[in-house]
């Protein structure tokens, strides 16, 4: 049952950890069977790891575009339902719409941003993850997933490369 | 020969302690002993600090939520409002919080696009103050109204005949621009904080491990999720600063708009938003001064130097806001208008005068006097005086732009002075309640963003330029 | 081509579309200061008693007002005119836009200027836009008899034409709106249209020298329209822009 486990390896400084990363690639891992949790923002640059796709910036436009929709709905077609004379202005006057647009599409804007990292982050997720504690003292974890080409190989070479602690992990409460 | 250089060489050395200890950035530690400091200062609660909390909860029970009952009872009559001052300490109290909030996201979005390394401890510190603020500027708002039961009415939906709000109305905007403003600030201080909720996380216990379990969602800190959270911060970065620019100055057209003598002006935006400013610096500098002298291991992460960038700030930001006053005041004064002269008069002159002189002295002439010199503005105890008397002087400023310029109109037989009534204990109460919410959070969430801390450690080092050392930063994003 | 100046926002042209229906004119010089306008208003509108204290304090609640000037220094004072002050009925009123709850609206049919009490918020915009100062808010529930025993007998002269209100709304002139709309239905029933000085507003209808005149000001016969043409007109803060329904006549 062994195959189905996870090898974490915790390390404390980046260039270790990215030796490692190319150690283990040497060695036949796939870049895709590794993981990276961090409690600093590692860049992937830094690690030499393929770059991490983002939908982020897609969402908030996406948002900024569909806040703008509202906006230009309550300021030119919502005085258009019922409509009332004030101090002889027109019933859509354009200066107060650029604000109201304004407002909403950075509402929109930022609030599928904010909706976006949930998305793309599987936030919240309360089920068992594997993850050790140490991860938020700054430290750096490499999640090798099986199958390894040789178990003990690997974990002599991590060691030797400065990992404080490289053990099997399960999935677990956080 | 050999002498005089290990004399150099000693002096040297001392200049690199001396930088260490003066700048955070260069006196790294490892995160797992920061983390202990961050979380020690959450749970080390003295009796002073329940006393305090005992207290100010009386306060906002009384000056709150029953002096409010008594005005949503009784009506608008027991506050000192009256024809012609139809506006109040209300409205004097909503420009002031919505002031106040700007300062956190001046720090964390303005400082964080301009890569301002001094930021780092206390931007939560700050944007805390923006939701906090931005909660009593919205209580003001709704104590103004006569029927604040109907307050729904001002959002945008519609009623059965698909009347909705009157977007011609500053206050429509203004609606629109502080619910924008409330939220993002609000999701601006959740997204950093969501690391240090996994931090509190790993290292707590009982009810305030299933606390921050709940709120860190689940944040592991893998590639995917540092590079979402990365991106989203920067968007809001430089997003949220148009829209914090976009509030104040949708506050100051509420003045602008109206066909008033003295308020009737081109300048308010900009003079508004430097105001803005200038009050959230003021406070933002008492609370750090507060943070540091009260919560155990503070004076590590807030230090003299983050007062001296502060008030240097503090500096610029008097100079623009004399500036802005000062073309508000000569153009008024220049057209010659007869009732905005007779406001002009008033405002010198008038009964409340020493208001009007109050303010030049706390807004600019202390500012000026006490934070040109290095040694005076580092020191935490004066820049806290400085920064009350600021927000002293700036509660003038807008106590003389609404009731005081309302009691002056085009019609002088309705001429009359506004007293405040109720407004006192509710004005009381919203202080009380700000500071309430203040201290439960210190004690609820990492005040220092412990992640960003520790990624300015890293960025940070010496370099030696000839026989100087001096500090270098590389930029990480 | 030709330009429709409306849209244009020409001041002139607006002045020429929103000149209002109906129209007051009142001569200071006939005005004798006798407040009976402003207690006739009282009693058609059922404006509250605010009581010494508040009235004191500025928040009396009149619709009109008669104001009282002196000049020059003492001893060598003299009066002027009295000057009875009500909502001018504005073509292009500053305290209309302002309300985030469209409470106080321009009524496209009598061309003034409505509040809408039940819509009304009370964020009181409206009355510092209004450069006139003749908006009243209600400060406290004056009108309650629960609460204020005292005027238990006055609510029983409450005119059954017009709504009480109660506390945190605005309220303002309509020109005796109730009576336009009587007028109106009882010339609709007859099959004519409304004569001039068939009806008048109540403050018209008590002033005992006739200083004010109401009436239809867009048809030229009518005694208020006539008036609106002396050489001796004028119009308060006409500088704004506000085009006022309300004329002046002073120093014939």
């Amino acid at each position: 049952m062994t195959q189905e486990r996870t090898l974490l390896a915790v390390f404390s400084d980046i260039d270790p950890a990215a030796d490692a990363l190319d150690q283990l690639r040497l060695m036949g891992v796939h870049d895709e069977h590794m993981n990276i949790i961090s409690g600093i923002p590692v860049t992937e640059a830094m690690l030499g790891r393929p770059s991490q796709w983002t939908n982020v910036p897609r969402l908030a436009l996406g948002g900024a575009a569909g806040g703008m929709l509202i906006g230009i709905f309550l300021a030119f077609i919502s005085p258009n339902m019922y409509t009332i004379e004030v101090g002889g202005q027109p019933f859509t006057p354009v200066p107060p719409a650029v604000i109201v647009i304004f407002e909403l599409t950075m509402l929109g804007m930022l609030l599928s941003t904010f909706l976006g990292v949930f998305l793309d982050s599987y936030f919240p997720s309360y089920r068992p993850m594997k993850y050790v504690p140490e991860i938020s003292d700054g430290k750096i974890g490499i999640l090798i997933e099986f199958p390894l080409p040789d178990e003990k190989k690997v974990t002599e070479v991590l060691k030797k490369l400065g990992a404080e602690s490289v053990q099997y992990t399960e999935a677990q409460h956080l | 020969m050999a002498e005089n250089k290990k004399h150099s060489e000693h002096s040297h050395k001392s200049h690199e302690d001396h930088l260490r200890e003066t700048h955070l950035m260069l006196d790294p530690m490892p995160r797992g002993k920061m983390n202990e400091m961050v979380m020690e200062s959450m749970h080390t609660t003295s009796w002073k600090f329940w006393a305090v909390f005992a207290l100010l909860s009386v306060i906002v029970a009384w000056g709150l939520f029953y002096s409010w009952g008594r005005l949503i009872l009784e009506g608008v009559g027991i506050a000192g409002v009256n024809r012609p001052s139809y506006w109040g300490i209300f409205l004097v109290n909503t420009v002031f919080w919505i002031g106040i909030s700007h300062a956190g996201t001046f720090i964390s979005a303005i400082l964080r696009v301009f890569k301002a390394e001094f930021r780092r401890p206390f931007t939560r510190a700050a944007e805390l103050m923006t939701t906090f603020g931005l909660v009593q500027a919205g209580f003001s708002i709704f104590m103004h109204m006569g029927r604040v039961w109907l307050s729904y009415w001002l959002f945008p939906i519609p009623n059965q005949r698909q009347l909705w709000p009157n977007f011609h109305s500053p206050l429509s905007w203004d609606l629109l621009a502080i619910t924008t403003y409330l939220l993002s600030s609000t999701m601006y201080l959740f997204l950093p904080l969501i690391p240090d909720l996994a931090m509190a996380r790993d290292r707590s216990t009982g009810w305030r491990k299933t606390f921050y379990k709940i709120l860190a969602l689940g944040f592991r800190g893998t590639e995917g999720e540092w590079t979402h959270l990365r991106n989203a911060l920067n968007i809001f970065a430089f997003a949220i600063i148009p829209v914090m620019f976009s509030v104040h100055t949708i506050v100051s057209w509420d003045f602008a708009m109206a066909t008033r003598p003295g308020w009737s002006s081109t300048i308010f935006g900009p003079y508004f938003v430097i105001g803005a400013l200038h009050s959230g610096m003021g406070a933002v500098v008492m609370v750090l001064a507060v943070v540091r002298g009260t919560m155990k291991n503070m004076n590590y992460f807030i230090r003299p130097e983050h007062f001296e960038a502060i008030g240097k700030l503090m500096l610029i930001i008097s100079m623009g806001w004399a500036y802005f006053f000062f073309n508000d005041y000569i153009v008024q004064w220049y057209g010659g208008d007869k009732w905005t002269k007779t406001l002009l008069h008033w405002h010198e002159a008038g009964p409340m005068g020493w208001m009007w002189f109050a303010m030049l002295i706390f807004n600019v002439a202390i500012p000026w006097a006490i934070l040109w010199n290095k040694k005076w503005r580092s020191t935490p105890w004066l820049i806290f005086i400085v920064g009350l008397l600021i927000n002293v002087g700036m509660w003038f400023e807008r106590y003389i732009i609404v009731p005081i310029s309302l009691s002056i109109n085009r019609m002088p037989f309705t001429w009359r002075l506004y007293e405040p009534g109720i407004e006192i204990p509710l004005g009381i109460g919203t202080l009380a309640f700000f500071v309430l919410l203040y201290m439960a959070a210190s004690k609820l969430i990492p005040l220092v963003p412990v992640w960003e801390v520790q990624e300015g450690h890293m960025d940070h080092s010496l370099k030696k330029f000839g026989r100087e050392t001096v500090v270098t930063v590389s930029d990480l994003e | 081509m030709t330009v429709d100046l409306n849209k244009l926002h020409a001041v002139g042209a607006i002045a020429e579309e929103a000149e209002g229906k109906w129209g007051m004119v009142i001569d200071q010089d006939l005005c004798t200061g006798c407040q009976a306008c402003v207690a006739a208003c009282a009693m058609e509108n059922n404006i509250a008693f605010v009581g010494e204290e508040d009235a004191g304090y500025g928040r009396s609640m009149h619709w009109i007002r008669t104001e009282r000037f002196w000049e020059g220094e003492y001893p060598e004072v003299r009066m002027t005119d009295y000057q009875p002050m009500l909502c001018q009925q504005c073509g292009k009123a500053p305290c209309e836009p302002v309300c985030p709850a469209f409470a106080t609206v321009h009524s496209q049919a009598e061309k003034i200027n409505l509040q809408v009490y039940n819509r009304c918020v009370g964020t009181r915009y409206c009355a510092n836009n209004c450069p006139y100062q003749v908006r009243s808010f209600n400060w406290r529930d004056y009108q309650d008899s629960r609460i204020r025993p005292e005027i238990t007998i006055l609510a029983n002269q409450f005119n059954p034409d017009v709504t009480v209100r109660r506390r945190g709304v605005m309220e303002k002139c309509t020109f005796c709106i109730q009576r336009i709309h009587k007028a109106q239905d009882k010339a609709k029933s007859e099959g004519r249209e409304v004569e001039d000085g068939e009806f008048t507003t109540a403050c018209a209808q008590a002033c005992p020298a006739s200083a004010i005149t109401f009436g239809r000001i867009d048809h030229p016969e009518s005694l208020v329209s006539q008036l609106a043409r002396m050489p001796h007109t004028q119009h308060h803060l006409e500088e704004l822009g506000t085009l006022p329904s309300v004329t002046y006549l002073k120093g014939a």
